[in-house]
């Protein structure tokens, strides 16, 4: 549904230049009263609103807390770089004219930057340089060549819907037809040699937050298109808290003793969204990105 | 069958493979309700669960002896035969001569429908009383089987596993599905459709761990006739049984990465 959400998002940038340029004649005929400022229409990770601590969600026939329905991200995040806002407003602004994104999803540590072991700031810094002008494909973003997302990067890439059953949690994102299904009966994740894209997945509720340990994960992807990375030891403990009817916060703490200092914490903000349909979102078939990697590939000849 | 059979006969033939069909269809029991199956809370059978077939229609949906690397295998196509009009017949032929690479699994694809219900993989049902959720182990395909009422979307739509709309007919899950585009294939020996396929699935829970699964394919651009499939899937019981990955286009990724030739 991304197409929809984009028609969705320019209808509203039309929509509010026109508010825009027949608002100032309304004012100057007649002063409207003073009116608070609207809210800012996203969530900063890094200070956001206090959640009501009594509040608490209705339970599905099982006794969950009940999450269901179909939610996005409202931290303004987009997977250029988690680290760098203002390149990812740059970047961003200039591939896709999209409107500037700003949020900063590391809350830990403080400076919002991944903590690296000095090995790992080099090759990450190394990315970096590449990301424009790949030498070779695996310098490239993961996603732009159609792998599969990874956690955490799916949760804060586009809408996904939860549907919660007896025993188990199931979460289909719009993109590229992903999914999650997370047991809630303490089965022991597979064996460590079995790695995936998507990682394992096993939850289980404290209270009001479903806590999710997520293990088995492959080395292969990345948490944005920069090439912040990780390597195969990625475990990730996820805690989505429903703080409000229309509101989950998720923070994940990151752990890979291979490659950082110690674990490090994201948070994304999901409000509900209206739900609709998912609509097959094929990647490697349509090959759209490939003609974006193509473009990359054109530039690495020159 | 052979090229001379259809032809001259072809009228012949039709009108009695039709009569045929329409005896066999009169035959189908009307969907007889099982009473030990378990059910939502609706009262529906309740398909939740990992299935998978235990056949070799991923690699011939036709009977078929075994080749190297492909098991033997009684076909699931009822009468065993599958109606091509002339020029399809010969497209089959030469789609199975170039299978290695004309395969859009060979291209590691979303494999459409009916196809991804019988590959080797195992995938697994969520039900609700407005959907179905079939969540598939290879290539982490997706299917949403809508049984809220809602018509398909207008369109074509060229999609690789089709618009699925639902209702129960009693203790059948009857799915119809639209929306196809000319790109997938039945099985690794040729068989294949245009943009107007039109499936009719029957799914039937005949007891907690078997579902008959029918499926009536239409295309009249291809076929001279409707004709049909229909198989077992299983119920996998084994406790730890889960949903993994199969990322076919990312175990070559030299080959598969996108870069220009």
């Amino acid at each position: 549904m991304t197409n929809r959400f984009l028609c969705a998002v320019i209808a509203s940038i039309l929509a509010g230049m026109i508010l825009s340029t027949t608002a100032a004649p309304l004012a100057a005929q007649a002063p409207p009263p003073p009116k608070a400022p609207p809210p800012p229409n996203w969530i900063d990770p890094r200070n956001p609103p206090k959640a009501d601590p009594n509040w608490s969600p209705a339970r599905t026939p099982d006794g969950q807390p009940n999450i269901e329905g179909q939610w996005g991200q409202a931290s303004d995040i987009i997977t250029y770089s988690i680290e760098d806002p203002e390149l990812e407003r740059a970047e961003h602004t200039a591939i896709s004219g999209q409107r500037p994104m700003v949020g900063r999803p590391i809350i830990d540590p403080p400076d919002g930057k991944i903590p690296y072991q000095p090995w790992a700031m080099k090759f990450a810094a190394f990315l970096h340089e590449q990301h424009r002008k790949p030498s070779k494909p695996e310098y490239l973003d993961p996603v732009s060549r159609g792998f599969q997302e990874g956690l955490p990067r799916i949760n804060y890439q586009g809408a996904f819907q939860v549907q919660q059953f007896p025993g188990t949690v199931v979460i289909t994102y719009d993109y590229h037809h992903t999914y999650r299904v997370i047991p809630l009966d303490g089965r022991p994740h597979p064996g460590a040699d079995v790695k995936l894209w998507m990682g394992d997945s096993r939850g289980h509720w404290e209270g009001k937050t479903l806590v999710v340990d997520v293990a088995n994960n492959n080395g292969q992807t990345w948490f944005a298109i920069v090439g912040s990375f990780h390597s195969d030891a990625l475990h990730l403990v996820e805690r989505w808290t429903a703080t409000a009817p229309d509101h989950i916060v998720y923070i994940v703490t990151i752990e890979d003793p291979k490659v950082y200092t110690r674990p490090w914490k994201l948070r994304v903000d999901f409000r509900r969204q209206k739900a609709e349909e998912q609509w097959e979102n094929a990647v490697w078939e349509g090959n759209m990105l490939g003609g974006l990697s193509q473009e990359f590939w054109g530039a690495a000849k020159k | 069958m052979g090229l001379r059979s259809i032809g001259s006969m072809s009228m012949i033939v039709g009108a009695v493979v039709s009569l045929v069909l329409i005896r066999a269809a009169a035959q189908v029991p009307a969907s007889p309700r099982a009473t030990d199956v378990p059910r939502t809370q609706d009262g529906k059978p309740d398909l939740t669960g990992i299935w998978q077939v235990m056949n070799s229609a991923a690699w011939d949906i036709q009977d078929h002896q075994a080749r190297k690397g492909v098991p033997a295998g009684m076909g699931v196509v009822e009468g065993n035969e599958i109606p091509y009009q002339p020029a399809a017949l010969a497209k089959k032929r030469e789609n199975f001569q170039n299978r290695e690479t004309a395969d859009p699994e060979a291209k590691c694809y979303l494999p459409g429908v009916p196809r991804l219900m019988y590959m080797p993989f195992p995938f697994q049902i969520f039900q609700t009383p407005t959907k179905l959720t079939m969540l598939f182990e290879y290539v982490h395909a997706t299917r949403f089987i809508h049984t809220n009422g809602t018509p398909h979307p207008p369109g074509h739509i060229d999609w690789w596993m089709g618009d699925s709309r639902g209702r129960w007919e009693g203790d059948t899950l009857v799915v119809d599905v639209v929306d196809f585009n000319d790109q997938t294939w039945f099985d690794r020996a040729g068989n294949f459709h245009s943009d107007q396929l039109h499936l009719v699935e029957r799914y039937t829970l005949t007891d907690p761990d078997h579902i008959t699964y029918d499926v009536t394919v239409e295309d009249p651009q291809v076929f001279t006739r409707p004709w049909r499939m229909s198989m077992i899937l299983y119920r996998h019981k084994e406790k730890n049984v889960q949903i993994l990955e199969y990322e076919c286009y990312a175990f070559d990724n030299e080959f598969h990465a996108p870069v220009p030739n």
